[in-house]
């Protein structure tokens, strides 16, 4: 136990209470709170920020912070008494966002922060909170009314350019709001918060099931990833262990939707610059790897697949033989792909020095997935913290590029290049079935759970009953995370017509934000 | 460049034969795309014990082993799976991507069981009349499609970008995407209503000419499917737009909604109805 995590605690002047071999936890006063996160966050990443209702404080909040070379996450916690706290974001601005969703959700106020203003609520008055509200308040809240935006930028020919929430295509909702002098972005304001569904409000109360159903419906490309993430925290606070067949399984599926939605990622760059055939090709290999799992789960996005205690199918050993299969066909298919786009100038040339986001700027955000990497955020929990069978697999995490939308492209690619690695040596050495059902016991727990989806380190925070209903589900999935510098990284030296390969490049999902 | 077209010439055609081969398209993509009730394996103990189990308002049940219902209701069938591996002889998938209906109530089926646990179909009260609208026949050559998500996951878009995929490719079907609403036939919607999407929604429509179609996508759109009771959900659409085609799935796949498209238009007929046998005709 004696890593990375303890010596940072001792450096900082805390003793750390480990409730699991790689959970340790930090119960902080209030005065303390704030100076002791932000040294802790100054020399280790910052990865969620979250308020709980309590029944005998206003809320307790909890910081999520990892260092690297240290399989065990830090969770440092502080009852408030008050509903207000000294805010991070002066010290860390990854925390920044993170307290705006404190405070528009649960109405508490993060003192000192900069810019405090809502982030999915939109133009509502302020007494609404809707992980606070009780009853008839929440079913009542007021329809969102559109007022007009004011620039931010003014200046002689100066003009603002308002793209979405409908967008052109059969795109996600999502609200961007250009100010340009003609070609160039001046800036780019985001406005997010259209598909904002409740989520973790709507599980409280639920059962594990349904949480768990509710979780593989946060997002649709990330659903599998998400699901894990939820059923990891559920086994890890009721003390499960799952079979090593349903590990290799969990390891498996999450790499066969990895190569699906980064197929489909590269095929959008490829449409962006004009390259239809390019676009057309990574169509095909997206809908033969969704065709593929659903003809391995009965579901082409892996919903309904994860049990609490294992998984509901596991692909049998004729399946197995065919996937081998498929997985080489694919991975040739793939490769060459790879190297042509790699060899067509109007596709480098259009991603080359595009939206780049500059590695200090990465690490100030402590941004996570292919996005951190390509901006030299060397991380990954998949290594960092070995979850399914990730830890009988050999793969490296590639880092290329300097931060441009190249650089991303090199990193999905690279990163389809250990998926299909990962899934050969996982089908290579897949254990002998044993289906034995676990018993799932039922008393009161929380734990952390955790997953790398295809845009990134996906935590959910689960707190159960003794009746195993859900408490408190916090889910901080990739894209809660890269947004928040996608802003910036338009506005630096981009044009508009630049706009469409930013976006394909960075891969966001409005979904996984809102939820 | 030469060499993407050498290279797209060279993979050859993949695209489905769908929907003029129907049946044998129907296995293709691997996934149901929805449940269907078959009563005759259905006891009272079955129901009782498989509205337990889902997720959603998709299986309800009231009252008890002597005398109670089932409610079956597609249209908020997630397609979990939980059912149709748990009861086999009662709930089975359904692989036909043929799915979608014109009528909300095609999709919902009532069972009732008595004292002496005999379980029978209840009768829907009337026959929908047939959805013969003038203005579907009005778009049968082509059809423009304005998409609003409204609230989704991103699981709908996926699929509905795969519709340009060459596997499915709708284009040549005539029916395409539209960035603008002032050129659009039809309103695809997926997603529960938001009450931050509502607006945008409204005024899409508004800003589309008549005569149009309005068609729901997914679970979600059709019944707010597994955000059923979020403080946030205004849904499901048909409380707010008149919905001409409904098409079933969490989310539907590619085939499922390319024949939600052509039904709204009347190039397809409808196939499935809730608790009943495959109706016959294509």
């Amino acid at each position: 136990m004696s890593g990375e995590l303890q010596r940072l605690a001792d450096a900082v002047g805390i003793q750390l209470e480990w409730r699991r071999q790689d959970e340790a936890y930090v119960r902080c006063s209030e005065n303390a709170f704030q100076k002791t996160t932000s040294r802790l966050a100054a020399r280790a990443t910052l990865s969620d920020l979250f308020a709980t209702n309590t029944p005998e404080s206003p809320a307790r909040l909890t910081a999520v912070l990892q260092a690297q070379g240290d399989p065990a996450w830090l969770l440092v916690t502080v009852e408030l008494a008050e509903m207000a706290f000294a805010s991070l974001t002066p010290d860390v601005h990854a925390a920044s966002w993170y307290e705006r969703e404190i405070l528009e959700m649960h109405g508490l106020e993060p003192l000192g922060h900069p810019a405090p203003g809502p982030l999915r609520l939109h133009d509502w008055p302020n007494e609404h909170h809707p992980m606070r509200d009780q009853g008839d308040a929440v079913a009542e809240l007021p329809q969102a009314r559109r007022q007009a935006r004011r620039p931010s930028v003014t200046g002689q020919g100066v003009f603002q350019l308002p793209l979405g929430p409908v967008r052109s295509g059969p795109q996600e909702s999502a609200e961007f709001l250009f100010s340009s002098g003609g070609e160039d972005i001046v800036e780019l304001d985001l406005r997010l918060g259209f598909k904002y569904r409740a989520l973790e409000r709507l599980a409280e109360g639920q059962t594990l099931a349904q949480a768990l159903h509710l979780s593989e419906r946060l997002a649709g490309t990330s659903a599998f990833a998400n699901g894990l993430a939820f059923t990891l925290a559920a086994e890890r606070a009721l003390g499960v262990n799952i079979s090593s067949a349903s590990g290799h399984a969990r390891s498996l599926l999450a790499e066969l939707e990895r190569l699906h939605s980064h197929f489909g990622t590269i095929g959008r760059l490829a449409d962006t610059t004009g390259l239809l055939v390019a676009a057309a090709q990574y169509g095909l290999l997206k809908e033969e790897v969704l065709r593929a799992c659903g003809r391995l789960t009965g579901h082409r996005y892996l919903r309904g697949v994860l049990r609490v205690g294992g998984m509901e199918v596991l692909p049998d050993a004729p399946a197995r033989v065919w996937l081998q299969s498929r997985l080489k066909e694919w991975g040739a298919r793939a490769e060459r792909l790879r190297r042509l786009l790699e060899q067509t100038a109007t596709f480098i040339d259009r991603l080359d020095t595009t939206a780049i986001l500059h590695p200090d700027y990465a690490l100030e955000h402590h941004l996570v997935g292919p996005v951190g990497r390509a901006s030299k955020i060397d991380r990954d929990v998949r290594r960092d913290h070995p979850y399914a069978a990730y830890q009988t697999v050999d793969f490296d995490v590639p880092m290329v590029g300097d931060g441009d939308a190249e650089a991303r492209f090199q990193i999905y690619a690279a990163e389809l290049t250990q998926s299909f690695s990962i899934l050969g040596q996982l089908l290579d050495n897949w254990p002998a079935a044993d289906d034995g059902r676990v018993v799932i016991p039922r008393h009161a727990g929380s734990s952390l759970g955790w997953a790398e989806s295809p845009g990134g380190e996906t935590l959910h925070w689960l707190e159960l009953d003794h009746d195993c209903r859900v408490v408190r589900w916090r889910a901080r999935p990739a894209s809660v995370v890269n947004w928040h510098p996608y802003a910036h990284a338009c506005g630096s030296g981009n044009n508009l017509t630049d706009y469409p390969v930013i976006e394909a490049s960075f891969s966001l999902s409005p979904a996984e934000f809102d939820r | 460049m030469s060499r993407w077209i050498a290279k797209g010439l060279r993979s050859g055609v993949h695209t489905t034969r769908f929907p003029s081969a129907a049946a044998t398209a129907t296995a293709e993509e691997g996934a149901p795309s929805t449940v269907q009730v078959r009563w005759q394996g259905l006891t009272p103990a079955v129901a009782l014990a498989a509205s337990s189990l889902c997720p959603t308002a998709a299986l309800s049940t009231s009252g008890a082993e002597l005398a109670g219902e089932l409610r079956f209701d597609a249209g908020a069938c997630v397609l979990c799976g939980r059912c149709t591996r748990e009861f086999p002889s009662a709930f089975t998938a359904v692989s036909d991507p043929r799915v979608a209906v014109q009528s909300r109530d095609h999709l919902r089926a009532t069972f009732r069981w008595n004292e002496e646990k005999e379980l029978a179909p209840v009768a829907l009260q009337a026959e929908v009349a047939a959805l013969e609208r003038a203005t579907s026949q009005l778009f049968r050559h082509s059809l423009h499609i304005r998409h609003v998500d409204a609230g989704s996951c991103n699981g709908c878009e996926s699929e509905l970008q795969m519709l340009s995929s060459p596997y499915v490719d709708l284009h040549r079907l005539g029916l395409f995407f539209t960035p603008t609403p002032r050129h659009a036939d039809a309103l695809l919607v997926t997603g529960v209503v938001t009450t931050n999407m509502k607006e945008a929604l409204l005024d899409t429509y508004a800003a589309m000419p008549s005569p149009k179609l309005v068609i729901a996508a997914g679970a979600c759109a059709i019944s707010c499917g597994s955000f059923q009771g979020s403080p946030m959900s205004k849904g499901p659409l048909d409380q707010l737009l008149p919905v001409d085609a409904y098409i079933p799935g969490c989310p539907p796949t590619p085939q499922a909604l390319l024949h939600g498209l052509l039904l709204a238009v009347g190039r397809a007929r409808e196939r499935y109805r809730a608790g009943e046998e495959e109706l016959d005709g294509a």
